[in-house]
């Protein structure tokens, strides 16, 4: 990671606050469907600088219908749909007469558990990156937020991975030579979220009610040395939700979503791969075949016959794009690591429950 | 008349016309009768001729002698004879030529040779018409050889004028040139005579009329014959027959025709009918047992060519050919110390016939009985797949079933006979082939069939005759019959007849209801390891014998061991071609029109087939009692989709349910889907109706014991569906219940239900003291159990795939395993290796097992503790 942000032309991305707030709020209230956006900020000194998001108009004419599906997809797709471009120059224009920071600098969308890398990413991202190398894909999991922590991550395309998508050359060979595996598709940014000054200072006004209406006296000296933490204004519990299993299971779905997808991806490089085969033998038969000829001829004292004829007689089988199988290698690896970081806090909860409840 | 005319073959210019003669000064019919059928004799002589005609440039007189020789015998006889004639025609017809020739003559004037060739054609057509005997009308002869003056003039005066003809003349130029050639050549006795002296040819009178007749004497063929023979042998020819008919047979030369014959074998424009005619006669002129085998196997052989290159052998020619083989056999067991084997070597003088030397004990002819009875045998079954199996024809030819079995049979008694003398080294393999085709012919027979069979083939054998293989004493008993055949060839055989004849076995123990014989021999042959490797022929026989002990344990009430044997076969969709019954409609098919030829040519005649209807019935219905209780199971578990059984019942049903509106039943397949419907709704009676009211089963043998078993096996069934259906609504309930409800007894009852529970498909307790089926609850696993267990399968899966690839690209050396850590590395050896993907995969049987089952694997134990 810290090698790929040597060339990344920004180290991290400052988020503010209130694009925080817009983001979290236009997802969950589409969630489950995907909801995206585009981001304007500006790029200063290696930090990206997002200060403000709008969202992309959604089409509810699926959605009404009850065709998720479709208004998934589409909302995915909105990113480089040509009739959201043109509103997203209209809304960059009408930002610029208020005076806001108006630069486009990416776009965002909501994910469920992490499922976001998938080839329409993968598009989205380039037709803004292609544009403007300066640019970055936020996601938030609404899912994953819901169970605590907010969950909001920046990606951007490898520039090796640029590459290749621009020539769209997934084969075995292309990729042997450029050495990209599914670990150099994308470069995850460091997400820094900011508050402006007058926020910070907004906050600390807030007035926290007493924590208890009555407030208990020390009883002694050390009490008051001790100095307890103070709680936070309201305690927030969810934190300690040690429910697994709808958690992982949700993973294990997703999980064996994409060994699915893999499956159907291996079969069709193996049916490629018999079929290669097979065209290659009737080459070679062809070949023998011509070259029996030639000596025959030869010993005719005729003209020998071309021999590199097959070219035009047979045609091999398009070798299919390894991309989806990369992507695919890619969602897996993001689903353990999710799984991963999840047990790691449970773990150590469950063990906090087990002091609790086994007698001493 | 003119075998005098000719012995004199000095002057035979003043005579030779003598035939011609006839045609203008008699009135007597037969010479046109003759010419036609000289016509035909002629036609098939060509090649003789030809082969012939280069001896002949020697001595062209001779040549023409020899050829005339032989008219005496047959135009005597036909003198006697007399029919009414019409002139006009022949006159017509002279006139004809007559006129072709002056066209001719005109032409050579002015030196137009295209003509020339064309009428030249013409006249050869006609002359061919008028001929009379060998002698062709005196004005062609003359005409011929003025020709080929003129041709030969031309040609020289081609060579000195530098100037070319134009392309026409030349191309007629070289026409004529080569068929003068061959003409003069077949005339040369009367060109040679014109050229002699032409106006004395031309003129040369009628005198012969008056003389045939007293010279008529009707001749003995033979005497006739036999001297002139000799004759020609001392000047170095041979004698060949000319004149249709009347071919001098004779016992001597009957060695030298069948050499001929043999010798045209297989060559274009050989007349094979008229070779035959010519083997009857030489049949009944035979006189000695080994003459006669000779004769009788040219003649099979012979009539076995007409049915080849595809088309089917005449009906009449196979009867004659069966009868002849039948009669060659006769003639062996007549005759013992005639041998025929493969192994003999050819009796290369036409001129002796081999006889007993002091010192030998056989005159062996080469050749092989048993390839004409497989050959026979190939050919009935050929005309059996040619005609249509519903027609009488059908059944009427299939009676030569019976005779061809009683050759069989013959055959392979002559075969043991001849066995039984070491010092003939009869190859063992001629004798299995031919125990072989006999059990071809009984092992698909029910037992009563076979009996009579074997009754009326013994009939005809004479009393004193016994096999060592399969003795007399067999007749009652078909199954005995089939295992010492079977045995012997076991003991004696190898390769594909002795897997045929396990095969053949096993298919008729299947067919007579010994499932258990037949599986064990099925399992013990291990034939399904390396039945790809036999030929098709063999792999068809494997087929059927699979389909058939799968019917076998259907009748026996096996269904589980029924559908698992059916599976390969009518889960492919193909049971048509698999058991080469039909040729399968190819929608995406490469077949070449050989592939195709030679699979119609693999198509099993009908009598030997198994009804397909009732194939596929037995599949469904034992898919149906399989799968129904399965589906009911995974209805309540949704983990273990994937286990399906039979993929063919599942889209069937699948389509059944898709359907909006089901109608009555109309065929098999929505009898048992209806069936299917009803019983997983738990109405077994209704599915019992269904089922009952198949049509297909009057065609099992004890139809009535059949629908009693599949009765019992619907309400066994219906029982553990409503059970695993249920299942989770009930704590209790009681055996009574149950028992009232499916009209079982309640012991068969709980028998179920304890299989159930120490299978592991029903979290329940048997209660003995109350009856009761106590279910447990809470056993099942949680969703992400269930998850994690389809998971690991999954991920264990594709380790295999990856190893598995890595293997092939590597080849499986060991090496390709050392992964970047080094530690590692060098512990997998290969052999490790396997180790552990055999303990892995163990592992996720395991894991499957517990997949399936609710308490299996850690995760069940966890939950329980």
């Amino acid at each position: 990671m810290v090698d790929a942000q040597k060339d990344a032309p920004f180290k991290s991305a400052q988020v503010e606050s209130l694009v925080v707030m817009k983001i979290v709020k236009h997802c969950s209230s589409a969630f489950p469907t995907t909801a995206t956006g585009s981001l304007v900020g500006m790029d200063t000194d290696g930090v990206l600088e997002i200060t403000n998001a709008f969202p992309f108009p959604t089409l509810d004419v699926s959605a009404a219908d009850g065709h998720q599906a479709d208004a998934s997809s589409l909302a995915a797709a909105a990113p480089r749909a040509k009739a959201n471009i043109a509103y997203q120059n209209e809304m960059i224009r009408h930002l610029k007469e208020v005076n806001v920071d108006a630069n486009n600098v990416g776009w965002y969308t909501s994910a469920t558990m992490g499922n976001f890398i998938n080839l329409s990413f993968i598009e989205n991202q380039y037709h803004y990156q292609r544009e403007n190398d300066k640019t970055v894909a936020l996601v938030h999991d609404v899912s994953r937020s819901s169970q605590g922590a907010l969950s909001l991550r920046a990606f951007r395309l490898s520039p090796e991975f640029m590459a290749a998508y621009k020539e769209a050359k997934f084969t075995t060979e292309s990729l042997q030579k450029s050495k990209l595996s599914f670990h150099d598709i994308l470069i995850e940014v460091p997400v820094i979220v900011h508050n402006s000054h007058l926020l910070t200072s907004f906050l600390h006004q807030i007035p926290a009610p007493p924590e208890s209406s009555e407030i208990p006296l020390p009883a002694s000296l050390d009490d008051i040395r001790r100095e307890p933490a103070p709680l936070p204004a309201y305690p927030f519990f969810d934190t300690l939700d040690v429910s697994i299993d709808p958690f992982l299971e949700k993973t294990c779905d997703l999980l064996l979503e994409s060994i699915e997808a893999h499956y159907s991806d291996l079969n069709n490089h193996q049916y490629y791969q018999r079929q290669l085969a097979r065209e290659q033998f009737k080459i070679s038969q062809w070949q023998a075949k011509r070259k029996a000829e030639n000596a025959a001829r030869l010993a005719a004292k005729q003209e020998p016959l071309p021999e590199d004829e097959w070219q035009r007689l047979f045609k091999l089988p398009q070798e299919p794009s390894r991309l989806e199988g990369m992507l695919n290698a890619r969602q897996v690896e993001q689903y353990s690591k999710q799984v991963d970081s999840f047990t790691a806090t449970v773990t150590s909860k469950l063990f906090a429950v087990r002091g609790n409840l086994l007698p001493e | 008349m003119s075998s005098r005319f000719f012995r004199g073959g000095g002057d035979s210019s003043t005579e030779s016309s003598s035939d011609e003669e006839e045609l203008y000064t008699t009135e007597e019919e037969e010479e046109e009768e003759e010419q036609e059928e000289q016509e035909s004799s002629e036609l098939e002589d060509d090649d003789d001729e030809e082969e012939s005609s280069s001896d002949d440039e020697a001595g062209p007189k001779k040549g023409a002698g020899r050829f005339l020789v032989d008219v005496a015998s047959d135009s005597d006889d036909s003198e006697a004879e007399l029919v009414t004639k019409v002139k006009s025609a022949k006159d017509k017809r002279f006139d004809e030529l007559e006129a072709i020739i002056t066209a001719i003559q005109n032409s050579q004037k002015i030196n137009d040779w295209g003509t020339i060739a064309n009428e030249f054609d013409k006249l050869s057509r006609q002359a061919v018409k008028l001929q009379d005997g060998s002698k062709a009308p005196k004005s062609y002869i003359k005409c011929i050889a003025e020709l080929e003056d003129y041709m030969n003039e031309t040609l020289a005066k081609q060579k000195v004028t530098p100037k070319k003809m134009n392309a026409t003349n030349a191309r007629g130029l070289n026409a004529v040139k080569q068929k003068i050639k061959k003409t003069t050549k077949e005339y040369q006795a009367q060109v040679d005579a014109f050229r002699k002296d032409g106006d004395a040819f031309m003129e040369s009178s009628d005198e012969d009329d008056e003389l045939p007749l007293p010279k008529s004497t009707k001749l003995k063929l033979q005497d006739a014959v036999i001297p002139e023979a000799a004759e020609d042998e001392e000047k170095g020819f041979s004698i060949v027959d000319k004149r249709g008919k009347a071919i001098p047979f004779s016992p001597e030369s009957i060695q030298k025709h069948l050499r001929a014959i043999i010798e045209s074998r297989g060559r274009k424009g050989t007349d094979r009918n008229e070779q035959i005619k010519i083997m009857e006669e030489l049949n009944r002129v035979a006189e000695t047992p080994y003459l006669k085998i000779r004769v009788l196997q040219t003649l099979i052989s012979a009539r076995f060519d007409l049915g080849s290159g595809g088309s089917v052998m005449p009906l009449e020619q196979w009867k004659a050919a069966e009868k002849e083989l039948g009669a060659l056999l006769t003639l062996l067991e007549a005759n013992k110390d005639h041998i025929v084997i493969e192994t003999a070597e050819e009796w290369e003088d036409d001129d002796k016939v081999p006889v007993l030397g002091p010192g030998d004990k056989y005159i062996t002819v080469p050749g092989s009985v048993v390839s004409y009875i497989e050959r026979l045998d190939d050919e009935l079954t050929r005309s059996l797949q040619n005609i249509d199996p519903h027609t009488p024809e059908y059944i009427e030819r299939l009676t030569d079933e019976t005779s061809l079995y009683n050759t069989i049979l013959r055959g392979l008694l002559y075969y043991e006979t001849i066995q039984k003398d070491s010092s003939l080294d009869v190859p063992q393999e001629s004798l299995n082939r031919i125990v072989q085709r006999r059990l071809d012919h009984i092992y698909f027979k029910p037992a009563q069939v076979v009996k009579i069979l074997e009754e009326n083939s013994w009939k005809q054998v004479p009393d004193e005759v016994d096999s060592a293989i399969a003795p007399r004493g067999l007749l009652g008993d078909a199954g005995k019959l089939i295992h010492s055949l079977c045995n012997y060839l076991f003991n004696k055989s190898e390769g594909i007849i002795r897997a045929r004849a396990m095969l053949c076995q096993i298919y008729f123990l299947a067919l007579h209801d010994e499932y258990y014989k037949a599986r064990d021999m099925m399992l013990m042959s291990h034939l399904q390891e390396n039945i790809p490797n036999f030929d098709v022929a063999t792999q068809i026989l494997y087929n059927r014998t699979l389909v058939q002990v799968g019917l076998c344990a259907f009748r026996k009430g096996l269904v589980y061991d029924a559908q698992n044997t059916l599976q390969d076969i009518c889960g492919s969709g193909r049971q048509k071609e698999l058991l080469a019954q039909g040729v399968m409609m190819q929608r995406f098919s490469q077949v070449s029109p050989e592939q195709e030829r030679l699979e119609k040519q693999r198509q099993l005649p009908f009598h030997m087939h198994i009804n397909l209807e009732l194939l596929e019935c037995v599949y469904l219905t034992c898919s149906m009692l399989l799968e129904i209780p399965l589906l009911a199971q995974i209805g309540s578990s949704p983990d273990i989709k994937k286990r399906v059984i039979s993929k063919t019942y599942r889209r069937m049903l699948e389509y059944h349910e898709r359907q909006i509106f089901t109608g009555p039943p109309e065929n098999t397949r929505d009898h048992v889907m209806q069936a299917s419907k009803a019983l997983a709704a738990g109405e077994w009676k209704k599915a019992i109706h269904f089922i009952h009211n198949i049509k297909i089963w009057d065609l099992m043998p004890s139809t009535e014991d059949i629908k009693a078993m599949l009765a019992k096996q619907i309400q066994e069934e219906g029982l553990r569906t409503y059970l695993f259906t249920y299942a989770p609504f009930y704590d209790t309930l009681a055996i009574e219940t149950l028992s009232t409800m499916f009209e079982l007894e309640p012991a068969k009852v709980s028998a179920v239900v304890s299989k159930m529970i120490s299978h592991e498909e029903l979290a329940a307790a048997l209660d003995q003291v109350t009856e009761t089926v106590i279910f447990r609850k809470g056993v099942e696993l949680s969703r992400l159990q269930s998850l994690a267990l389809a998971l690991s399968d999954k991920a264990s899966a594709l380790i295999e795939t990856n190893e598995r690839t890595l293997e092939v690209r590597t080849q499986g050396s060991a090496n390709a395993f050392s992964r970047k850590d080094g530690r590692q590395g060098g512990q997998r050896t290969g052999g490790q290796r396997t180790g552990r993907g055999g303990a892995r995969t163990g592992g996720t049987g395991q894991r499957q097992a517990g997949g399936t089952q609710f308490t299996g694997g850690a995760l069940g134990a966890a939950v329980r503790g």
